[in-house]
């Protein structure tokens, strides 16, 4: 098992060091001069003069790679030319906003997606299992930003059950600790400000869980059917356990593992996701910052931001694979 | 010709004539590959005859029609009614299928054929070069779909051709693991070792004889691959940065932009653009599915 660890962190190396070579050649084939990129508007020659010694981008390309490489390691992207403020402390406001985000759209589509899936194989071939393939192709080719919009019109728009846009009420004087919403309300024991949290929440979780949740039902779907007709559960059958033991016990906890594989390959969608429904909802995460960030042509938000969500698949990706080999030894050795 | 030669030519043709045959009157008995089929010609009819199908220009401006308030909705002379600017939107769907098609094929393409030169090279080579290969694809797959075409949209600078190369180099990492995975696993076929115990060359065997045996998993993910190239070009549209000037190219996308502040007084702005994504999208990807399971028959009903 330590091994299996030790090799995955060791392959991990390789595409840390091409992420950085990627993303910083790519902001030199940016149209304009890095200086120019950062400085932005304000650019005049002695300022990108000033600029390119204070930065050292009128040395060799390797001393600036590696120049880079020790600020990027520290965590310091620079400052934003939009807002002026450092895009490290932009990412700590706005991550968390994402990370909630994501992890409501994930439990949702998990909390529909392995039922739906499930009862589908159990009525193999019926209307319930023809209409939820129905609806997990629907949810694969329907884009986010038009569900998203779809639901803000049906459930914001026409009947006003829900908030349209925003993270929380903008009358709102709430302190945030933590920047993560749902957990400061909890912490501060102020429930009326978690319930307007979690009512901002259910939309836009509901759009960006749409491809997850249609997908996981797929594979729930196809996993239980696989593992239905296996020696074991009909052994299991045969020796007369009831079968709600035989569905959780042996094909559930079995149909268990693609499923998880699933799960932790759905971040990069959801993150890609992102982007588009927090425009569509205006919701302040990484999202609707990046895309503003194009916008205003802010490169250091860019870069800063890719690579710091870049960075996150890449770890998300690494301990899905580690939990992975955790629940699945035969993985381990192959 | 040799006998061993004559021989080969046979087998080739034989097998994958009989897998295609049966696989495509497999696919003409699913019915819902049928409706893919459906879908994507109405898409296809739509952006090829453009010109004869749109009943007005769709980049002409008529800002008398919305005098009374945006936007006059559906009616015998606009059949979708028109847009913010007094433009005809069904014109504009017509149009619109144009460059979606357009970019998803071009960009497609770019995918499958850079991921199927270096998926074959990784896969056949092997060794070294198939580990930097395959560690610059997962440096790739590191970077979110999305968020790589916005990079590259970033750095190539909005307009057609840039798109088409931002989502295409997208695709590329997916096709070259696809393709590097058939490989490996053809490359010690009892085939192969035939071929290459009667003398014939590698590049010959890699793109004669291993190759189309890969293929039918890469078809399948192509089709697959058009849906979310089709997504993806409007998620670029409807974030403003796709297409250089967006009011004289019509791209479904970025219909969707401005119409969210509409949704209260005229809602078919977003309804109807976005209904057209989803038909095409849906089109591919019923086929997609249709073909998967008509190449590989023990998937059936999964």
């Amino acid at each position: 098992m330590l091994r299996f660890v030790v090799r995955r962190l060791l392959l991990l190396v390789p595409i840390l060091v091409g992420l950085s070579l990627l993303v910083f050649f790519w902001v030199r084939a940016l149209p304009g001069s890095p200086a120019d990129s950062i400085l932005g508007e304000r650019s005049t020659p002695a300022l990108v003069q000033e600029y390119e010694e204070r930065f050292g981008l009128d040395e060799p390309v390797y001393v600036q790679y590696w120049k880079y490489v020790q600020t990027t390691v520290k965590l310091d992207f620079g400052v934003s030319s939009a807002t002026h403020r450092y895009v490290t402390d932009e990412i700590k406001e706005r991550f968390p906003a994402t990370v909630e985000l994501a992890l409501a759209a994930m439990l949702f589509s998990i909390l529909f997606g392995i039922p739906l899936g499930f009862f589908a194989a159990k009525r193999h071939g019926g209307l319930f299992d023809h209409g939820s393939l129905f609806v997990s192709l629907i949810g694969v080719s329907i884009p986010v930003f038009f569900l998203a919009i779809l639901l803000k019109y049906v459930f914001a728009v026409r009947l006003g059950w829900l908030p349209s846009v925003g993270r929380i009420d903008v009358t709102s004087e709430v302190e945030h600790p933590t920047n993560f919403y749902v957990v400061d309300a909890i912490i501060t024991r102020d429930w009326a400000t978690l319930k307007d949290v979690l009512r901002h929440l259910v939309l836009p979780a509901i759009a960006l869980g749409s491809i997850p949740l249609a997908i996981i039902t797929r594979i729930t779907r196809a996993a239980v059917l696989d593992v239905q007709n296996e020696d074991y559960v009909r052994t299991a059958r045969a020796k007369g356990l009831p079968p709600q033991t035989v569905d959780r016990r042996h094909v559930l906890r079995n149909a268990l593992l693609p499923i998880s594989t699933i799960i932790g390959l759905q971040t990069g969608l959801l993150l890609s996701g992102a982007i588009l429904t927090e425009t569509v909802f205006a919701f302040p995460g990484m999202g609707s910052w990046l895309r503003e960030a194009i916008f205003n042509r802010d490169y250091a938000v860019l870069q800063g931001g890719i690579l710091f969500l870049a960075l996150v698949f890449v770890l998300v990706n690494l301990v899905v694979d580690i939990s992975y080999a955790i629940i699945n030894p035969r993985i381990r050795y192959s | 010709m040799s006998v061993a030669e004559l021989e080969a030519v046979e087998v080739q043709r034989e097998a994958p004539s009989g897998l295609w045959r049966d696989a495509f009157y497999r696919l003409i008995r699913n019915p819902g590959a049928i409706v893919g089929f459906i879908f994507v010609l109405v898409f296809v009819i739509a952006a090829i005859f453009a010109p004869l199908i749109a009943t007005h220009d769709p980049v002409e401006q008529n800002l008398l029609l919305i005098a009374n308030g945006c936007c006059p909705g559906p009616s015998a002379d606009h059949w979708f009614g028109v847009d913010l600017l007094g433009r005809d939107l069904f014109s504009r769907i017509v149009y619109g299928a144009r460059v979606s098609l357009l970019i998803g094929v071009v960009s497609v393409a770019i995918g499958f054929s850079i991921g199927l030169v270096l998926g074959a090279i990784a896969g056949y080579v092997g060794g070294i070069v198939d580990s930097v290969i395959m560690r610059l694809m997962d440096v790739m797959l590191a970077i979110p779909g999305l968020l790589l075409a916005i990079g590259i949209v970033a750095a190539l600078g909005p307009g057609l051709k840039e798109v088409m190369i931002a989502v295409g180099l997208a695709n590329v990492p997916i096709f070259a693991r696809l393709l590097r995975g058939s490989i490996l696993a053809q490359r010690e076929a009892d085939f192969v070792l035939a071929a290459r115990a009667v003398g014939i060359r590698r590049p010959t065997i890699l793109f004669a004889h291993i190759l189309p045996n890969s293929i039918s998993p890469v078809i399948v993910q192509g089709t697959l691959a058009m849906a979310t190239a089709i997504i993806d070009v409007a998620g670029l549209g409807f974030l403003g940065i796709g297409l250089q000037d967006p009011d004289e190219t019509p791209e479904w996308g970025s219909m969707l932009t401005e119409v969210n502040e509409y949704l209260q007084t005229a809602p078919f702005l977003a309804l109807i653009p976005g209904t057209a994504i989803v038909i095409s999208v849906l089109g591919f990807n019923l086929i997609g599915d249709g073909l998967r399971e008509a190449l590989d028959p023990k998937l059936r009903g999964r």
